[in-house]
């Protein structure tokens, strides 16, 4: 049927719909283990779906589906015809539709989880499928990534940098690269996370759960990270310059 | 302005007929048919990725074309000009679904037209709200094919059954032939000289079809090898299209 109210979370034509949280980052640095660790860590206490984007295969639906975190009906995958990054930025219907469906499906929901295909260091979601959006880099891909920057890596709502148990096995110091994430990020948040350390991952499911609360109270504004660099004047220091428009709630995200 | 230039001479009577096709003819055509249409359009690949897989190369994709306007795109034509007659008319339209779907034997593609509904309903309800004839999918039981949802969107439009049909015939031309630059290493210059190379067929389609108005005469043209592909796609655990 005809869907003539635009995917905002005041529609009026029906209840509040879930917070979407879009998680992306390049091939292997854990999407899927991030959702899977977050539908375990949450899953008791929010009411969760998850929808995938693969580039060849539903492989991450399949692996989600089979670690037993969440009913399988809830994970839902989306094909994106070799075009991950149209399907989370210029063209978003496939994944507005399965995250509809499964709030239509099982709802109401707390929370959507949305997986980019893995890209490159370019690609963040539209600001018109996510509420906030996390980037995922690991140890294991080089410790010079996080200096490279990007829209995602300096911008997204938050930063994780993953496997962090890895640092020593791959010749990575991972305290410098969060030193130079944050100093990429310009004072926004970065965890450091390793599945293996549980205080790393109370850090991450902590900012979830503030930006749950955020959203809950409408103070969450949607914020595209790219993909172009933040507007700043010529003559202004870059360390000293003004938060770009849209990044007023950082504090109280961070 | 209003779409004279074409091979169907009933384009500007009808235009003339319904007082809400204040936007040319032509430039609805380019709207509707254009590749950067948000309604996931990038996802589908007009079943030539499991033929690709069966086998088929580049040489034979201009008769994997023909041979698609002949078949599932006349049910699909067919389909949506019906639609749009009996929005038009004022009357039902769950006779046209379960012609199309007597048509559209293969589970998986009757599933995945209905994805495709759904996505392009969801954009015309920007586009035409308020529209009677799009409000109408909504009392069918299910989400509406994606044939039936281009008659209505045609009927809310304003847009010809003629056009109707070239742009159910030129749409499916285009998925084919951008996917096939996915799948099949290419000049991309060759692809489009495909479907240039098919639009004779697409007009001769909509000839034959633009003037159905009965379910019962939507043409019935199998297809048991788009099917049976169409079912081993959508098992397959690797793929890059949806269909």
């Amino acid at each position: 049927m005809p869907d003539t109210s635009p995917s905002t979370p005041t529609s009026p034509s029906g209840p509040r719909r879930a917070l979407r949280l879009g998680i992306c980052g390049p091939v292997g640095t854990g999407k899927s283990s991030l959702i899977a660790l977050l539908c375990r860590e949450l899953a008791d206490d929010l009411r969760l779906g998850v929808v995938t984007n693969d580039i060849y295969t539903d492989e991450d639906a399949r692996f989600l589906r089979s670690a037993g975190v969440l009913d399988p009906d809830r994970i839902r995958a989306v094909e994106t015809g070799a075009c991950p990054h149209t399907a989370i930025r210029d063209d978003i219907t496939a994944n507005l539709m399965a995250a509809e469906e499964l709030e239509d499906d099982h709802g109401p929901l707390d929370l959507v989880l949305i997986e980019s295909g893995g890209d490159n260091l370019t690609a963040t979601f539209s600001p018109a499928l996510v509420d906030v959006q996390v980037f995922l880099l690991d140890v294991a891909g080089g410790g010079d990534v996080a200096r490279k920057g990007g829209p995602g890596i300096e911008r997204a709502d938050l930063l994780v940098i993953n496997k962090t148990d890895l640092a020593p096995y791959v010749g990575v110091d991972h305290h410098q690269m969060v030193a130079d994430a944050s100093a990429a990020r310009d004072g926004r948040p970065v965890v450091a996370l390793s599945r293996l350390d549980p205080e790393s991952v109370a850090e991450l499911t902590g900012w979830v759960l503030r930006q749950l609360h955020d959203y809950a109270h409408g103070r969450l504004t949607p914020v595209d990270p790219g993909p172009m660099a933040p507007h700043v004047h010529a003559e202004e220091h870059s360390h000293d310059h003004e938060h770009p428009h849209g990044h007023t709630h950082d504090a109280q995200r961070a | 302005m209003r779409g004279p230039t074409t091979a169907c001479p009933a384009a500007r009577a009808a235009a003339r007929a319904d007082d809400r096709a204040a936007v040319p003819r032509e430039l609805l055509l380019m709207l509707l048919a254009d590749a950067r249409l948000p309604v996931a359009g990038h996802t589908q690949s007009g079943g030539l990725e499991p033929a690709v897989r069966a086998g088929l190369s580049a040489a034979g994709v201009p008769a994997y074309l023909t041979a698609r306007l002949d078949t599932v795109v006349a049910v699909e034509a067919g389909t949506a000009v019906v639609a749009r007659h009996r929005l038009l008319a004022g009357r039902p339209l769950e006779p046209v679904v379960a012609a199309w779907a007597a048509r559209t034997p293969a589970p998986a593609l009757r599933a995945a037209a209905r994805t495709q509904g759904r996505a392009l309903a969801r954009l015309a309800g920007r586009l035409w709200p308020g529209s009677p004839h799009l409000a109408a999918l909504g009392t069918l039981d299910r989400p509406a094919p994606r044939a039936v949802v281009l008659g209505a969107v045609a009927a809310a439009a304003g847009l010809d059954a003629c056009g109707l049909a070239l742009l159910v015939a030129y749409d499916d031309l285009q998925t084919v032939a951008a996917s096939a630059l996915k799948l099949l290493p290419l000049d991309p210059a060759e692809a489009t000289c495909w479907v240039h190379g098919a639009l004779p067929a697409a007009v001769d389609l909509a000839a034959a079809y633009a003037g159905l108005t009965d379910p019962t005469d939507i043409p019935a043209r199998s297809a048991p090898q788009t099917d049976l592909w169409a079912q081993l796609h959508d098992q397959t655990t690797r793929r890059l299209f949806r269909a």
